[in-house]
This record gives structure tokens, C-alpha cells and sequence, in this order.
């Protein structure tokens, strides 16, 4: 009596068994295949502009190009950047600290303002206020034969 | 003494022989599970299909095997629902449960439907040949032939909107229709048993396991196959195939989609006809025996005849190489429009050299591989018009590496010395 009541809950249990079974190796597979492909950051030096047309005591908007390979596609993606000759030619990212739209420089007001959330930095990227803990980020740079590069470092990266 | 065992056994055994139902539950299961899966990575148009399928199938952990399960598991699906059939029909449960019945015979035209559109997907040279083989069937219909070709291409050719339209009844169409019928037959039928469960695993098994050993076929693309290239539809169309080879041209989209469906129109109403059981034996003994000895006459004509036994056996290596090779990533992003339209360079040129040397010969960069300017190459040593014609056909010759390959296949020694003389002008 009792051996036939758990033959039969076992003859229940067993299709959510194989169920479980099936589910379960195909979920292993799709964890394994969905799984993030997280890249080598790129090293590459970028050009930024030749040195000698650097100068004036205001922050000068450039354009680099940089290659991302994402998974099977090759993209190029234009990046905002800013030259400060008057802080030796420092170059600092465009994209704001707090959460990541792209600063524009305002020349009234002697300043970098943030469209998204009012955050302002001054002219050497220093932070004033607004929701941003740090200043703009400043990106590693060189000059090689005559032109200014940098490596460019996604901030979720770096 | 012994008749009770017999009696015991024999319906064992032949309930272990009706868990079609429940193996057919869990290869549709499967299908829409990776179906999803590969929906994570696939594109659907023409420049990306080939590329994205590549990349699933060499760079994505466990890509080829989920790849492998739903390419042969369409297969296994469609062999079992038709089994499935069968089985109904000989225990007569097609007037015990009507419902199961007539979702069995549209799940069979659905499997089957999914399984024609979802070849075309991977845009290698079989799908592209199997896409226009569906145009073929489509296009020869009687009355409204060239009105369901032209709905079915997108246009009037072939496009990348072909592609869309195979995707979306591959991906949304049909797999809607299939959980409709599946729904319906399940709220009107019994739960499945063990015995179902137990048989179902085991398929399951034994597709996961051959998935392992066995990778789903990927063809060259459709820019590189050339015209020796021998296409296969996949198994479970063999049948009809082979079939094609022997009607008379007009006669192929009657026997191919009409008397299909006409067939399994008559199963749908089988359990209100007379003569039912005359009638449902008939078609269904005469189609497994259709399947059966035009599937085996396909397999036995590619390897009896030497020709084609060696070209297919060619295409078979060609596809395992093109299988080792490390994916090459594609490259996206709009030309300058400068570059776009100033270049001026022939249409061959563009079709074949475009995609590594640029379109001004600048050459490029994909990945790890360096492709060499062509721009100033004149100035080179042995890069004379005539050196860049026998390059072209033996680039092994002028010490070139792969991926640089022969183009005799593709261009005429006129065409080639078109190309050379452009190139040859080119200016850094």
C-alpha cells in the first residue's frame, strides 16, 4: 500500500524531474552564451590636433576617432575632448562625472556646464558645483612627432 | 499462467510506443528555447546574417552546440510529429480525440513551415538557395503564383527584405501559431504520462549528445560560393528534393505546396469522412513511403556518383577550414561621403576587393589582419597591370598570404585587367 502510494508520487515526480533535466542543460549552455564579453581596453594613441595650432588661454574643442571592436561589428565612435594649452596642453574627457552626458564649454561664463543635471566646472576642469564629486577627467596624452595623442579610457572602465 | 504476462507486456510495449506526444513537447520546447537564445546575437538583413551566425557559431561560449540543437532538432521535430500522426491514426485516436488529431496536423504543417523559412536565416550559399526555391514553389502556383512570389520576396527580387520577411514568420509567425494549437491541445487532453517524460529525455539526450559531435552546417557566404557549389535543402526536405527531380518544371509547385496542402487538409476533416480508415491509410502509408524511398534515393545518388560525391565532399572540407578560421569582425559606420563617391572604381572592384583594400585601394584593418594599400602599389616591384592579372589568379605566386585568395573562380582575365588598370592608377 504504502510502496505503490510512492511508486506513483514518484511516477508524478519524475516528467518535472526530466523537466528540470532538460531546463537545466540548456540553461547552463545559455549562461555560458549569454555571457558578457568584457574587452581588453584599447591602448591605442589617438590623434587630437597638432601641437603648434594649440594656444589662448581658452579650452579648445577637438574630435578623436577610436575603433571599439563590440562582439562581431568594428564601430568607430567620435569622441568630445578639450585642450587646455594654458594647463600645458592637458586633454580632458567631455563626458561628465556624474553620469556621463557630454559637457560643453561656455564661453560667457568662463566655464564647462553639464546639459543633464547642472553640474559646472571652470576652465581647467576643476569642479564648482552641481551634482558631480570630481572635476572632468583628464585623459593619459603624449606628443609624438609634432602631434598630441591620448589614449582614450571609458570612465566605466578606467 | 502466461497470458496476463504477455497481456502486461504487450501494453507496455505499446505504450511505451505512444509517447510521440510527449517527445514532441520537448523538441518544440527546445526549438523556442534556443530560438531565443540565437535571437540574442542574430541580425536579420543581408549584410550582417552571415556574419552574426559566424560569430555564434565561433566566438560565443556554447554558440555551435545551441546552433547544432536547433538546427537538427527542426529535423528530429519534424520526423516525430509525423510519427506522432501515425500514431493516432493507427489507435484510432483520431475519432477518440478529434482535438489532438487536428492539432496534430497543424503542428505537423507548421514544424514544417518553420523549418523552410528558417533555413534561409544564416544567408550562406544553402540558404540562398533554398530561399529561391521557395520563390520557385511559390511563383509557379496556379492563378495567384506571381502575386504570392511578390508577397513572399518583399519585391520582385530577392532582397534583404526577403530576409526580414523569413525572419519574422520564422520568429514570430509560426512559433505563435504553434503555442496557439499547443495551448488548445493541451487544455483539451490529459496530462502526459511518465512513460511520455521518460521518452522525451531520452530523445533529448540523444539530441544533446549528437549536437556535441555534430555542428549545424554553415556554406560560404553568398559572395563566395561560385557556380560548382551544390546546395542541400536539410533533411527533412530531402524528400521533396529529390522529388522536384523527376516532375516536369510546371508540375513542381503543385506537388510541392499544393497536393501538400491539400493532404493535409483531407487528414483535418479524416474523422468526419467516409472511408476514413481506407483513405487515412492510404495517404499516410503512401507519404512515409514517399519520404522514406526519395530521402534514401537522395543519399545514395551523392555518394554513388563520383562528381558530385567529390564536389560535396570538397564543399564539406571548404566548410570545416572555413570553420577554423578566426572570425573576422565586420565594419561598421558610414563613408565620408567624399570617399563614396569620388573613387570612380570599377563595379568588380567593388564587389570583391572593397571590403579589405577600401574603396580608394586606402586598405584597412579588421581585427589582427593587415590589408596593404594598393594606392602608389604601381611603384612597387612586380606590380605591372600584367603582374596584378597573375597575381589576382595566383597571389601564392607574388608571395601573398591568405586572406588574399585566387579570384580565377569568380573574374575573367578581362575583368581582372579592368581592376588591375584602375589600381594601377591609384595615388597615395
Amino acid at each position: 500500500m504504502n510502496e505503490a502510494r510512492s511508486r506513483r508520487s514518484f511516477l508524478t515526480l519524475l516528467p518535472l524531474g526530466i523537466l528540470a533535466g532538460v531546463f537545466a542543460s540548456i540553461g547552463g549552455a545559455a549562461f555560458r552564451f549569454l555571457r558578457p564579453r568584457i574587452g581588453a581596453v584599447s591602448d591605442a594613441w589617438l590623434d587630437v590636433a597638432t601641437v603648434s595650432e594649440l594656444h589662448g588661454p581658452q579650452p579648445l574643442p577637438r574630435k578623436i576617432t577610436a575603433e571599439n571592436i563590440a562582439g562581431w561589428a568594428i564601430t568607430t565612435e567620435e569622441h568630445n575632448v578639450f585642450v587646455l594649452p594654458a594647463k600645458n596642453n592637458q586633454v580632458l574627457s567631455a563626458i561628465c562625472p556624474h553620469e556621463g552626458c557630454e559637457v560643453s564649454w561656455d564661453q560667457g561664463a568662463n566655464r564647462f556646464s553639464c546639459p543633464c543635471h547642472e553640474s559646472y566646472f571652470a576652465a581647467d576642469g576643476a569642479r564648482i558645483s552641481g551634482p558631480a564629486r570630481r572635476g572632468l577627467d583628464p585623459l593619459p596624452m603624449r606628443v609624438q612627432d609634432g602631434k598630441l595623442q591620448v589614449q582614450y579610457i571609458p570612465k566605466a572602465q578606467a | 499462467m502466461t497470458r496476463p504476462e504477455e497481456h502486461i507486456h504487450a501494453s507496455g510495449m505499446r505504450a511505451w510506443l505512444q509517447t510521440t506526444g510527449g517527445i514532441v513537447g520537448i523538441l518544440l520546447l527546445t526549438q523556442f528555447l534556443t530560438g531565443v537564445l540565437l535571437a540574442f546575437y542574430y541580425v536579420p538583413s543581408v549584410d550582417h546574417a552571415y556574419n552574426t551566425v559566424s560569430y555564434i557559431e565561433k566566438v560565443v561560449s556554447s554558440g555551435s552546440w545551441i546552433r547544432s540543437v536547433h538546427h537538427y532538432g527542426s529535423q528530429w521535430l519534424a520526423v516525430f510529429i509525423f510519427l506522432h500522426v501515425v500514431q493516432l491514426f493507427v489507435t484510432r485516436g483520431y475519432l477518440t480525440r478529434r482535438v489532438q488529431w487536428i492539432a496534430s496536423i497543424l503542428l505537423l504543417a507548421l514544424i514544417m513551415a518553420a523549418g523552410g523559412t528558417g533555413y534561409s536565416l544564416p544567408w550562406d550559399a544553402r540558404a540562398f538557395f533554398s530561399t529561391r526555391v521557395a520563390e520557385g514553389l511559390m511563383g509557379g502556383l496556379p492563378l495567384a503564383g506571381g502575386m504570392a512570389r511578390l508577397w513572399l520576396l518583399a519585391g520582385s527580387e530577392i532582397s534583404t527584405l526577403t530576409l526580414s520577411r523569413f525572419f519574422a514568420l520564422h520568429v514570430l509567425v509560426v512559433p505563435s501559431l504553434i503555442v496557439a494549437v499547443v495551448v488548445w491541445r493541451m487544455f483539451k487532453a490529459r496530462v502526459f504520462g511518465y512513460r511520455h517524460a521518460i521518452a522525451a529525455g531520452l530523445v533529448f539526450v540523444a539530441l544533446a549528445v549528437w549536437c556535441f559531435k555534430h555542428d549545424a552546417p554553415l556554406g560560404p557566404s553568398v559572395a563566395m560560393a561560385n557556380e560548382k557549389y551544390l546546395p542541400r535543402p536539410g533533411a527533412q526536405f530531402l524528400w521533396l528534393y529529390e522529388s522536384l527531380k523527376y516532375l516536369p518544371g510546371g508540375l513542381g509547385s503543385i506537388a510541392g505546396v499544393v497536393v501538400p496542402g491539400i493532404v493535409l487538409l483531407v487528414l483535418i476533416f479524416l474523422p468526419w469522412l467516409k472511408n476514413q480508415r481506407v483513405i487515412g491509410a492510404a495517404i499516410l502509408s503512401v507519404g512515409a513511403a514517399l519520404i522514406l524511398v526519395m530521402t534514401t534515393v537522395s543519399y545514395v545518388k551523392d555518394r554513388r556518383d563520383p562528381q558530385t560525391a567529390k564536389q560535396l565532399s570538397l564543399q564539406a572540407a571548404q566548410e570545416g577550414t572555413a570553420r577554423r578560421e578566426p572570425f573576422k569582425p565586420a565594419t561598421l559606420g558610414v563613408m565620408p561621403v567624399s570617399q563614396s563617391q569620388s573613387s570612380g572604381a570599377p563595379v568588380l572592384y567593388i564587389k570583391f576587393c572593397v571590403n579589405c583594400h577600401g574603396p580608394n585601394g586606402e586598405g584597412g584593418r579588421q581585427g589582427r589582419l593587415n590589408f596593404p594599400p594598393l594606392q602608389g602599389v604601381a611603384a612597387k616591384p612586380r606590380r605591372t597591370v600584367d603582374d596584378i592579372v597573375g597575381l589576382l589568379k595566383d597571389p601564392t605566386a607574388y608571395d601573398l598570404q591568405p586572406p588574399m585568395r585566387s579570384f580565377s573562380d569568380k573574374l575573367t582575365e578581362p575583368q581582372m585587367r579592368e581592376i588591375a588598370e584602375w589600381i594601377v592608377k591609384l595615388k597615395k
